[in-house]
């Protein structure tokens, strides 16, 4: 027996030391960003379609791209996505899962607050608005007019408050946005941020679950709901629970040809109105994220599409209620021919990637 | 599938941090969940397998039904259990690896037992006929049928690994699949898969069925020495 439990004991360990000498053996040069995916190609493809014109072929401009599906409507000012920060209310009514109240629910107050106030500070604006010029000739975020600023002094880690659970959406963190400015805050202050990154929807639920000490999502009327039942506070310095400080634009995209013609429509209602009235595929993330949630706010009221499968039951034929991550909706849509509506940063990324799928 | 195998073997030749960081969460998570599970399931398996006693039947149908258990709901209700609001949220365990091997010990221990079980009811009452030609009492029996069940252990353990090392649902929900910390390599796949980007969920994939085609390598031999 005891032969036994040695060779098993010597495998187990054989087998951790592999695995840890894969992480030990990187060269000491490799002071790269934990960006996730290393995409070398990226920074050489030639700059990236001009684009405010929009023309229903920007394709020529994109050699490099091999992605039919194209931005065929932005920059309408029902577009605007507006990214906002809250911070969890540790005297918030949470509940547990049977309804009954819970009151003593950690949240690192003091690591939220040092996180927004550095995300609003000089630094941390300019890092975020400037963020993509180098991959994409293009910022993905800008700041939004009023945004509020932090001037003051920003609180170092101590080991109480040392890990901070921000609690945010795919767009945000797909974009690469955080992982190119987390590290220098973590550096700086001595904290560890640590992500969960999911649909608008269920980065609120785990803050309502007492899993998160701050949100960063994008859905209006899903911020306000958290707020009105009490989930954020105004923190010291500021004004408002939310702290809305970035914007980008939704863009409707579609296959190149445009079918529906959307490209040409007078606005986004219409282009929508377009797309139903001819019934043209379209993929909808269908998961309570932002993107979803302003989704459902463009279509023709007529049609009462909202997020219960009952509303859309009678357009399946043309209206796929995915229920993925924004990434793989895209690549269905490309497959699909289908129209879609994305956040332009994620857009881009796909577009940069060559449509990644291959 | 060609780029796919370019990009894994780029990511492995490059020493890339990240996968590194994820390779080494994968092993520290199903090899303690694998191993505790086996700590667990092995003695009750063979327990069950081995002695009659009443409400036997009971247990067995039990953990047979747990076998069923989908790795989701095991995770949500840890989730639950762990959260912020949750009974056991003060612990602070939710989001880190020790919760990703507690979900996992709850999913694997059943099969180890069910495994055992089923082997051990088939020889035991050979085996339990010479311990008692050699008198012996009831724990050397258990010693004795212990040492018979070397080889069937090998393979449960493999089982157990593999069900480790290939689960997603459970752990994706409690680990949080948080970068540098709880992704592990099906979570990563997952997360990948999501953005669309599934070449380079597919090059995880075969690193994955690599690191597995080791492990089973390794106890394979050992398992044939012992034979």
């Amino acid at each position: 027996m005891k032969r036994t439990f040695a060779w098993i004991l010597a495998a187990a360990l054989t087998l951790a030391l592999l695995a840890g000498c894969g992480t030990q053996t990187t060269p000491p040069a490799a002071t790269e960003p934990p960006a996730a995916t290393q995409q070398p190609a990226a920074a050489e493809t030639p700059a990236p379609e001009p684009e405010p014109e929009v023309t229903p072929e920007p394709e020529s401009e994109a050699p490099a791209s091999t992605v039919n599906t194209v931005i065929l409507k932005e920059a309408d000012s029902a577009m605007i996505n507006t990214y906002t920060l809250l911070a969890v209310n540790p005297e918030a009514p949470f509940t547990d899962a049977d309804g009954n109240a819970v009151s003593d629910v950690s949240i690192n107050t003091a690591g939220a607050q040092a996180l927004i106030d550095w995300l609003l500070s000089d630094e941390g604006l300019d890092m975020a608005v400037n963020y993509g010029q180098a991959d994409y000739g293009d910022s993905l975020f800008y700041l939004l007019d009023g945004a509020p600023h932090y001037t003051g002094e920003i609180e170092p880690a101590t080991p109480e408050t040392a890990t901070i659970r921000l609690s945010t959406t795919t767009s945000v963190n797909d974009s690469g946005l955080l992982g190119n400015l987390l590290p220098v805050f973590e550096e700086e202050y001595g904290y560890t941020v640590e992500i969960q990154s999911a649909g608008t929807g269920k980065a609120i639920a785990a803050a309502k679950y007492g899993n998160a000490d701050l949100i960063l999502v994008h859905a209006k009327s899903q911020e306000e709901a958290f707020v009105a039942d009490g989930f954020a506070y105004v923190l010291p310095g500021f004004e408002s629970e939310r702290l809305s400080f970035l914007y980008n634009f939704f863009v409707l995209c579609g296959p190149s040809e445009d079918p529906a013609g959307v490209a040409s429509s007078e606005s986004v209602l219409d282009a929508f109105a377009a797309i139903a009235d001819g019934k043209y595929t379209f993929i909808s993330r269908g998961d309570g994220s932002g993107t979803h949630t302003k989704e459902l706010s463009l279509w023709p009221e007529a049609l009462g599409i909202t997020a219960e499968p009952e509303s859309f039951a009678d357009y399946t034929d043309w209206y796929v209620s995915a229920n993925a991550g924004m990434g793989a909706c895209l690549v269905m849509a490309e497959e699909m021919g289908a129209y879609i509506l994305t956040d332009k940063a994620t857009f881009l990324t796909f577009q940069v990637n060559g449509g990644i799928m291959n | 599938m060609h780029t796919a195998l370019q990009k894994a073997l780029e990511l492995i030749l490059n020493g890339d941090r990240e996968l590194g960081n994820i390779l080494l969460v994968t092993a520290r998570m199903s090899l303690s969940s694998s191993l505790i599970a086996m700590l667990i399931g092995v003695p009750a398996g063979i327990f069950l397998g081995a002695f009659r006693f009443p409400g036997r039947q009971i247990w067995i149908i039990l953990n047979r039904t747990l076998m069923g258990m989908p790795p989701v709901v095991c995770g949500l209700l840890l989730y639950l259990l762990f959260s912020g609001v949750g009974p056991f949220g003060k612990w602070k365990m939710l989001f880190t690896v020790r919760i990703m091997v507690l979900a996992q010990v709850l999913l694997i221990t059943p099969l180890v037992v069910a495994n055992l079980e089923t082997y051990v009811a088939s020889v035991s009452p050979s085996v339990r006929e010479s311990a008692r030609g050699l008198g012996l009492g009831r724990g050397k029996t258990f010693l004795l049928l212990v040492n018979e069940c070397v080889y069937p252990i090998f393979s449960t353990y493999l089982l157990a690994f593999a069900r480790a090392i290939a689960e997603v649902g459970a752990v994706s929900m409690v680990g949080g699949a948080i970068a540098w910390k709880t992704n592990v390599m099906t979570t990563a796949i997952m997360q990948y898969t999501n953005r669309g980007n599934f070449s380079l969920g597919i090059a995880l994939g075969m690193i994955l069925m690599a690191v597995s085609l080791a492990v089973n390598i390794v106890v394979s031999l050992l398992q044939r020495r012992l034979k």
